[in-house]
């Protein structure tokens, strides 16, 4: 089977404008590439978000589109700070400049013209995405993969105007060096108090693995302090395995306040430093408030958003407001994926192959989806949860799933935390070249 | 139309693509897609953080870690439940991917 042939027999699946444009750039990858060079006539990709998601995608269609396609990818921040492993740092075993991620080799290796920027509207209609700075930028396919942006008034008493009192951490750099500066210089004895977040939220392990990390510091520099985990939730990931754990590594340090308790009835006072769980009002020294999530903003003005999630076709990740436009990662309504960096990246690897399909008339595969989720309880107690996933009609669907053990031996359990960190190193050279 | 010299072109790359690699039954293009699931972990530049390189692998090797894992013969969860998806035209994918990766 030629890849000609298989042009031959997708005209159907493209759309009438993609179809063309790809017949042009392939003609003109024969006769002129110093046109090509200058970027017309090829058909054009826009990427709004160079995370997880976001830069995945750039980087696959720019790599297996070998020029055929052109791709901007936008993203205000010159550094990306994961937000995966940056517990971790809180906790001591990595530096915040190890997180930090710079887009160079995508713009100098893989030809993707990464625009410093933010979206600030798209025009489905004219197909064009407006930014900030005043650019406008036209697309054949878009992908938007922004992440999140909080609820507003989720956490009475609390807003982003008050995130430097009470920080969230939810979006890494600046935000996770505020809350390690917090901790470090809170008075002995004092408490660090959590507000976790409701379903659905980035990183299901993720306020859990901080409680872990958090205690992990205090018990070296300030063993008598307390952690109070204020959560509306009834359960949450990994929960015994995490339990299990505190009570091993952190005895007595750490109290849950759940929903049974008034968890689901809290107020925020950042002036005072308060949180009022159902009328009991405890003064705190470091207040974490996680809110509650949606997706990123440019999603919503994108109109492709049904309530606080973009809703995608499982096969392509392909919006069900619009087939010309992708949304990726935490900001999507996929199904059964948890949100995290491995499960964008996953489906970045898969949209990416339906974008080059649709646009060049490569060819393409069913899609298929995986994630794993490591969390550090203490230095090399590592645990993991991880699923694999295919595309039904309706949705990501769950086919298969592992989760550590609660009796797991110490070797196995360094082991996991070992492979986390290789996990680190893969996704971020997948992610950025 | 471009068609004509498009279509040596093509089969040109094809054949590039396809066949200059020794010994690689498997198709190249699918492995390419599927090793996208492999590269969030293991590094396409073949080092080593704490998850080991697959790509300075024989292919044999290669076959006969990832049959381990799918039969259950070699212990690892995460690398059971991946392995234990692929068919065997997939696994010879993969290893005909890899196989031509430095
Ligand atoms: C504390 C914590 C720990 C975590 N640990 C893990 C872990 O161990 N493993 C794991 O897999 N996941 C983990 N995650 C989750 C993971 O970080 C997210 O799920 C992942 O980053 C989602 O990828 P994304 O592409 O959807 O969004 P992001 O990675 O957040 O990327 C979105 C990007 O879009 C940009 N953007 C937003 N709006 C615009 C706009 N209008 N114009 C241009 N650009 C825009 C943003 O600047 C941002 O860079 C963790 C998260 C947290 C908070
Ligand atoms: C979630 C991370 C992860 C993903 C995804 C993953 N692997 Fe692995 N892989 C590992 C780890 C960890 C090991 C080491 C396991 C062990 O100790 O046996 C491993 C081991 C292997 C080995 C054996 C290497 C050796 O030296 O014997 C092969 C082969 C392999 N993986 C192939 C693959 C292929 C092919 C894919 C994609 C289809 C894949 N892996 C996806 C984590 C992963």
């Amino acid at each position: 089977m030629s890849a000609t042939g298989k042009r031959r027999q997708r005209p159907s699946t493209l759309g009438r404008r993609g179809f063309l444009a790809a017949g042009v750039a392939a003609g003109a990858s024969l006769t002129a590439p110093h046109v090509l060079a200058q970027g017309h006539g090829r058909p054009r990709v826009v990427v709004i978000g160079g995370g997880a998601g976001g830069a995945t995608a750039a980087r696959y269609i720019a790599r297996d589109s070998k020029g055929e396609i052109a791709v901007t990818l936008v993203e205000p921040s010159r550094a990306y700070f994961t937000c995966f492993f940056s517990n971790l740092y809180i906790g001591g075993f990595t530096g915040l400049e190890d997180i930090a991620h710079t887009y160079g080799t995508l713009a100098a290796k893989y030809g993707i013209n990464v625009v410093h920027d933010w979206a600030i509207a798209v025009d489905r209609d004219a197909r064009a995405v407006t930014l900030a700075g005043g650019a406008v930028l036209p697309y054949d396919k878009l992908i938007l993969s922004p992440g999140i942006d909080f609820v507003e008034d989720a956490v009475p008493g609390w807003s982003v105007a008050a995130q430097n009192a009470m920080p969230h951490a939810y979006k890494a750099g600046s935000q996770s060096e505020l809350l390690k500066a917090q901790v470090m210089a809170m008075p002995a004895g004092g408490t660090f108090a959590m507000v976790a977040p409701p379903n659905p939220f980035r990183c299901p392990p993720g306020p859990y693995e901080r409680i872990s990390m958090v205690a992990h510091v205090l018990r070296q520099v300030n063993p008598t302090a307390r952690i109070l985990l204020i959560d509306p939730k009834e359960t949450y990931s990994k929960q015994t395995l995490f339990e299990l754990g505190w009570e091993q590594h952190y005895p007595g340090m750490i109290e849950r306040i759940g929903p049974d308790f008034g968890a689901d009835k809290l107020r925020v006072d950042p002036v005072a430093m308060t949180v009022d769980i159902d009328g009991m009002v405890e003064k705190v020294d470091v207040c974490n408030v996680i809110p509650a999530q949606q997706a990123g903003r440019i999603a919503h003005l994108a109109g492709v958003t049904d309530g606080r999630w973009a809703p995608v076709n499982a096969a392509d990740l392909s919006s069900k407001m619009d087939p010309d436009v992708h949304v990726l990662g935490d900001a999507a309504a996929q199904g059964d994926m948890p949100k995290s960096a491995f499960a964008a990246n996953s489906q970045a690897k898969v949209c990416a192959m339906a974008v080059r399909g649709a646009l060049t008339g490569s060819r393409m595969f069913p899609a298929r989806f995986a994630n794993t989720c490591w969390s550090l309880i203490a230095p090399e107690d590592g645990i993991k949860v991880g699923g694999i996933y295919a595309a039904t009609p309706d949705k990501i669907a769950t086919v298969g799933g592992s989760i550590s053990d609660t009796g797991e031996d110490r070797a196995t359990r360094k082991a996991t935390y070992e492979e986390s960190v290789g996990w680190y190193a893969g996704i971020t050279a997948d992610m950025f070249g | 139309m471009a068609r004509g010299p498009l279509m040596i072109l093509c089969l040109a790359a094809i054949l590039a693509a396809g066949f200059s690699r020794v010994g690689a039954a498997g198709d190249v293009e699918l492995g390419q897609y599927l090793a996208g699931e492999c590269l969030g972990c293991h590094m396409a530049d073949g080092s080593d953080h704490g998850i080991p390189s697959i790509i300075r692998l024989s292919e044999a090797d290669f076959v006969m870690a990832l049959n381990a894992y799918r039969d259950g013969l070699r212990a690892h969860r995460v690398m059971q439940m991946i392995a234990g998806r692929l068919s065997e035209s997939e696994i010879a994918a993969l290893a005909a991917y890899f196989g031509g990766l430095e």
